[in-house]
């Protein structure tokens, strides 16, 4: 198992208050790791960190280091854009831009000055293959990304995301805003990402967490309390308090 | 119980007789303005100049004059020209042939005017017309002539002049604040740090819209018409105009940057997209009917002014053209409709004229409003 982030010591601040306290943790290629947790115990916050999205945020400080690749301080040594074109996010509500379905695919390979229209078409396609919606939308490629049901939306925001051909994609919640089928889909869809993509994704639901993840990261104020095999976890967890989590006696 | 009816009922009395109020006042204005100004309004009334010009043009014919009496009209052969009587202005030129000669007739100056149908016929040669002159005296004066001398009388009353000011202080006065208002709400929305600096400069902001715009006009004439030197001027009205309108414009354009959802912008940024690619592309589409909105008001506000405009545009009614070479010239002066309806009325108390150019401003604000709306109606969706 190849590592792709390496994360270490990772410390989190917000003006004075500190969201994550010391975080030390690998993150495997090709693997989808979840991060569970109650509300508020900072797992969409350590999501944000690994794009470097936190900088959009004023007043917030990191202390430590995350290593891409193992090796590439991704806040010293990258340049933001660059590690985001590595690094892509599907966000928590479905937030295709008001263009159309076609424009929204190709907004990022356009943004990195591609505009060869062959390509971008090829682009285009393999993205949306790649999100399981191209049979769907193939007909009305140029109608409103906004004209589609929620979870092809968001299987719409997966193909941006991965029309920008990332190593990694992190998912904040992704299924939060959908209905049980369009989340059903959206989980199929993961198992054969992992296949290209490394996968980390943040979620509430600790059924989904053990239907599609590989590892499973339990945080709790701003802690990494457990982490390892999502197997192991949800069966054997080494800790009190993943257990009381997990069983439902708090969260 | 009883006593909370009563007071129910005064309430509602009130309601409605304030929703009457406003409704008969709004009715009364627009109903003296057209009362009063719509026998001014003609098709010439937006071509015609404001004021009456006077030349003395001379023509040849090539062919014998002769005059014949034809009822009210005098038909002149030979040079292609019918006259008629007119009850307030005595004699005025009813047709000119395609043919005729004095359709290339020179000035003094040597410039062609042509004459034409509607002027005025103040002398033919040596000879004056006035009121009281008879078609059978005037067809004597043709007489033994191919030469002619004509005193010619264009009538203006017209508002084109205005028009044309008014037009050109619009584009002027956009051209300038629509980019300076729009890219300053773009660096308070999206780039200043939120805080002091920028609560101080929103501060300013409002203390400008709510100044009265009889002090932005003092400033104006100040600042840019005596300290930068434009006189009075399209271009200084302009200026003056854009100092008025950037608070509204920088406003309208903060409202609907706001109106942006931020997920938009983390979506962008997330997808590798840089600062400006992002605004370019995303948020500035997003926030375009806002920004049109903004400038639909604007020109609104642009007809509507006077007191900004009085030392800075002028209140001349003549086209803003440069003398030396006749083009059109943001450096001179000129007069918006407002302010020569505001100026009949003051030097001349001719309310009629004031509310004939009041029917046109009403129109172009109708127009205004309805464009604003239909705007916000297709991107409300």
């Amino acid at each position: 198992m190849e590592t792709k982030f390496k994360i270490q010591d990772l410390n989190l601040f917000y003006g004075d208050f500190q969201a994550l306290h010391n975080i030390t943790l690998d993150l495997y290629e090709n693997k989808v790791t979840a991060l569970i947790g109650p509300s508020g115990c900072g797992k969409s916050t350590f999501l944000r960190t690994l794009n470097r999205m936190n900088d959009l945020i004023d007043n917030v400080k990191i202390t430590g280091k995350i290593l891409l690749d193992g090796r590439k301080d991704i806040y010293e040594k990258m340049d933001v854009i660059g590690l985001r074109t590595r690094v892509g996010m599907v966000f928590q509500k479905p937030n295709p831009f008001p263009m159309s379905i076609y424009d929204n695919v190709a907004y990022g390979p356009r943004c990195q000055g591609l505009k060869d229209k062959k390509k971008l078409d090829e682009i285009v396609e393999e993205a949306l293959r790649g999100a399981a919606l191209w049979d769907e939308v193939k007909d009305k490629l140029n109608k409103s990304g906004m004209s589609l049901s929620g979870g092809q939306q968001q299987r719409l925001c997966i193909a941006r995301a991965i029309a920008m051909a990332p190593e990694v994609i992190l998912m904040d919640e992704p299924t939060s805003a959908l209905d049980p089928i369009a989340t059903q889909k959206v989980e199929q869809l993961m198992g054969k990402l992992k296949e290209k993509y490394t996968i980390i994704i943040v979620t509430h639901s600790m059924q989904q967490a053990a239907r599609i993840s590989d590892k499973t990261a339990f945080f709790l104020m701003g802690e990494v309390i457990e982490f390892g095999d999502t197997d192991k976890i949800f069966t054997n967890p080494d800790k009190k308090e993943t257990e009381d989590y997990i069983t439902g006696r708090f969260g | 119980m009883q006593k909370r009816r009563i007071s129910d009922y005064l309430m509602t009395a009130l309601i409605w007789l304030s929703a009457t109020a406003t409704a008969s006042i709004l009715l009364i204005i627009v109903g003296f303005i057209f009362s009063n100004g719509w026998r001014l309004i003609s098709p010439t009334f937006l071509t015609r100049e404001a004021n009456d010009t006077l030349r003395i043009v001379n023509f040849e014919s090539e062919s014998m004059v002769t005059a014949e009496i034809m009822g009210d009209l005098l038909v002149v052969e030979g040079i292609g020209l019918t006259l008629e009587r007119d009850e307030t202005y005595g004699i005025k030129v009813n047709h000119v042939a395609a043919d005729a000669p004095g359709r290339h007739a020179l000035d003094n100056a040597g410039e062609i005017f042509p004459i034409r149908r509607g002027q005025v016929l103040e002398g033919i040669n040596e000879e004056r017309i006035h009121g009281g002159t008879t078609l059978d005296e005037i067809s004597t004066m043709f007489d033994n002539h191919s030469t002619f001398t004509f005193r010619i009388r264009q009538l203006g009353g017209g508002i084109f002049p205005m028009l044309i000011s008014t037009l050109m202080l619009i584009f002027t006065t956009l051209l300038i604040a629509t980019p300076l208002g729009v890219l300053a709400a773009i660096y308070m929305v999206e780039y200043a740090k939120q805080g002091r600096i920028v609560n101080m400069i929103r501060f300013a902001i409002e203390i400008l819209a709510g100044l009265p715009s009889v002090v932005h006009g003092l400033f104006g004439m100040l600042f840019f018409s005596r300290i930068l030197g434009l006189g009075m001027s399209v271009l200084s009205g302009a200026l003056t105009l854009t100092v008025l309108l950037l608070p509204i414009m920088i406003r309208s354009t903060e409202e609907s940057l706001k109106t942006v959802p931020n997920s938009y912008r983390e979506a962008s940024l997330g997808l590798g997209a840089n600062k400006i690619q992002t605004i370019r592309k995303i948020i500035l589409p997003s926030a375009l009917p806002g920004i049109t909105v903004g400038i639909i008001l604007s020109i609104g506000r642009i007809v509507g002014e006077s007191a900004a405009l009085l030392f800075t545009l002028g209140t001349f009614a003549r086209i803003p053209v440069n003398p030396a070479t006749g083009n059109l010239s943001i450096f001179e002066a000129g007069a918006t409709l407002t302010l020569r309806a505001f100026i009949e009325v003051q030097e001349f108390g001719n309310i009629e004229m004031a509310s004939a150019i009041g029917i046109v401003i009403l129109v172009i604000v109708f127009t205004l409003n309805l464009c604003s709306k239909l705007m916000t109606k297709k991107f409300g969706k």
